[in-house]
């Protein structure tokens, strides 16, 4: 452990300019509760990604964003453009639940979901896996380009890119149907936009996870400078136990750090080292702490070798480190919950109440009414009947709303395909004597097989004036 | 290192951190205008309603022009922004560390 003393870093509290080139941060490898956690994390949401795409549900693709013909396919459900209210509950669902979990646990996406935090979980292992470990890798930078070097360096690039094309063609493949996407590629047919979102997509993974990495925390990041506002006393944090730890300093182990007037820290830096932004937590909660827990893996590891108790560094709050209790129930929280449920409430409302069919009803332009065979009044309307069901569905059409009032045309059922709009035109008739004026109708549409399927319209029927 | 290519590193260096600041802000706002225009209004209302200049888009084409569109006038929003803030007389200028470090 003592070796490992000088640490060529930069120092987060020396006044580093902020136009100043960023050093090169070579996290150290760490196993722990944490990373461990943080692994998993990693392994089961780029499992979704990648494989969602791929999933089939009752012919089409399970997720599919169909931005050419303005459809979205989420399993069973299909949402159009008037399904506007739940990108907006939706949207609003999530920001509800960053500000709950921020004030309850901190850094929690972060450090485990952030996409950032998880592509760059999975370049570093690639770097690690071709150029080896922390100290590997910084020989390996100032060393000169050897075979070596030059295999090591082109093999991780090589993989980098690889991976990142892939990415891209996940991503797009969410737009467009994945498993007709790939055969497009091989056979250079594809869309100009298909090819360029690709390619812009595959990029931005490439910058972002293999080159920028901590950079879009510390530099791009809007929610790492506005978390803090979600913060209290109570959120959970990962701190550093200043009282436990210092005075700082090495010692021998097996040594009571007491009689030599020293605190818990033996000073070796690892903390520092595994961390992922390049600061030291010991010198408190900084905004760069994505709270990715590594120190926290790094400290009890040493503490166990040491023969001291773990939690130096720990998940903790305020309130604990000052004695007091934490208190999980706060108003903040409340508030935060509360939102966060009835929002959500209002979204699962809506959508098992969903009518998956939508009735447009325009009259006829041309003429107000016509007088047809037998003394009776005739109105024309179109109707436009759009199904947004996952099946084809027949739906008979009537009218009330007045005396005499009978549907001509359609004589039948109106059979709509699943998805799709049709326009049905609709002559209204009543007996002369009774249509003087104007007459508000309703027209009704239900689905044979589903009557739970069922839309009202208001529209008027016009006749002579009286 | 002298100071002068000390300085001359220092302004390249603020010269790309301010780009980035100009363009990532307004990438992001963008993101957010096209999801919420384009859930809303179709591009082919768009270009049926436009000049001859739009007439044989397709609808994917329609997106993309609307994203870089959102995108450019953010980018002038946030440039305009930067420019103001670097060249006000009592501009403190850089800061000399990182804020909140």
């Amino acid at each position: 452990m003592s070796t490992a003393k000088a640490v060529p870093l930069p120092n987060p509290e020396s006044a580093t300019p902020f136009y100043a080139a960023a050093a090169k941060i070579y996290p150290r490898e760490i196993s722990g509760r944490f990373s461990q956690l943080r692994r998993v994390a990693v392994l089961v949401l780029l499992g979704v990604f990648y494989g969602l795409a791929w999933v089939q549900w009752d012919g089409h693709q399970a997720l599919l964003f169909d931005l050419p013909a303005r459809k979205f396919h989420i399993f069973g459900l299909t949402l159009w453009p008037q399904d506007f209210l739940y990108l907006a509950l939706l949207l609003i669902i999530a920001a509800l639940s960053l500000f709950f979990f921020t004030a309850l646990a901190g850094r929690l996406w972060c450090g485990y979901a952030c996409p950032q935090t998880v592509w760059t979980e999975l370049f570093v292992w690639i770097e690690q896996w071709t150029e080896g470990t922390r100290l590997h890798r910084m020989k390996l930078d100032r060393g000169p380009w050897t075979a070596e070097k030059l295999l090591r360096k082109s093999a991780k690039q090589l993989l980098w890119l690889a991976l990142a094309a892939f990415t891209g063609f996940t991503f797009v493949g969410y737009f467009i149907p994945i498993r007709t996407l790939g055969p497009q590629i091989v056979a250079f047919s594809l869309g100009g936009w298909a090819g360029f979102w690709i390619v812009l997509y595959a990029l931005a993974t490439y910058g972002n996870a293999g080159f920028l990495r901590e950079q879009v925390c510390k530099y791009m990041c809007p929610y790492a400078r506005f978390q803090s506002a979600m913060f209290d006393k109570d959120t959970l944090i990962i701190s550093y136990d200043e009282a436990r730890g210092e005075p700082r300093g090495a010692r021998r182990r097996g040594s009571d750090p007491r009689a030599q007037g020293l605190g818990d820290c033996i000073d070796c830096t690892l903390c520092v080292q595994v961390c992922p932004t390049g600061i030291d937590i010991r010198h408190g909660l900084q905004y760069e702490c994505i709270a990715c827990g590594a120190c926290v893996d790094a400290c009890d590891g040493v503490m166990d070798k040491m023969g001291t108790a773990r939690g130096l560094i720990r998940y903790t709050t305020e309130q604990a480190l000052q004695g007091a209790r934490t208190r999980v129930l706060r108003p903040r929280m409340l508030v935060y919950a509360t939102l966060l449920a009835s929002a959500t409430a209002v979204l699962l409302y809506s959508l098992f109440t969903r009518t998956p069919l939508i009735l447009d009803v325009i009259r006829d332009r041309n003429a107000l009414y016509r007088d047809v065979q037998g003394g009776r009044i005739e109105n024309s309307y179109t109707l436009k009947v759009i199904n947004l069901d996952g099946k084809a569905h027949s739906y008979r059409l009537t009218v009330q709303g007045m005396s005499g009032l009978q549907l001509m045309t359609p004589d039948g059922l109106i059979v709509v395909p699943p998805g799709s709009v049709s326009n049905i035109p609709a002559r209204l008739a009543a007996p002369g004597d009774l249509a003087g004026g104007v007459h508000p109708i309703k027209l009704s549409l239900t689905a044979v097989d589903q009557p739970r399927i069922a839309v009202h319209e208001q529209t008027r029927f016009i006749g002579p004036s009286p | 290192m002298s100071s002068t290519t000390g300085m001359a590193a220092a302004a390249r260096r603020r010269y790309w951190l301010d780009l980035a600041l100009v363009l990532w802000p307004s990438f992001l706002a963008s993101c957010f205008a096209s999801l919420l225009f384009f859930a809303v209004v179709d591009p082919m209302l768009l270009r049926d309603a436009g000049p001859k200049l739009f007439a044989n888009l397709d609808r994917e084409a329609g997106y993309a022009l609307g994203f870089f569109f959102f995108w450019v006038v953010g980018a002038v929003a946030s440039g305009l922004s930067v420019y103001l803030i670097r060249t006000a007389r009592n501009s403190a200028g850089p800061p000399e560390r990182e804020p909140g470090a």
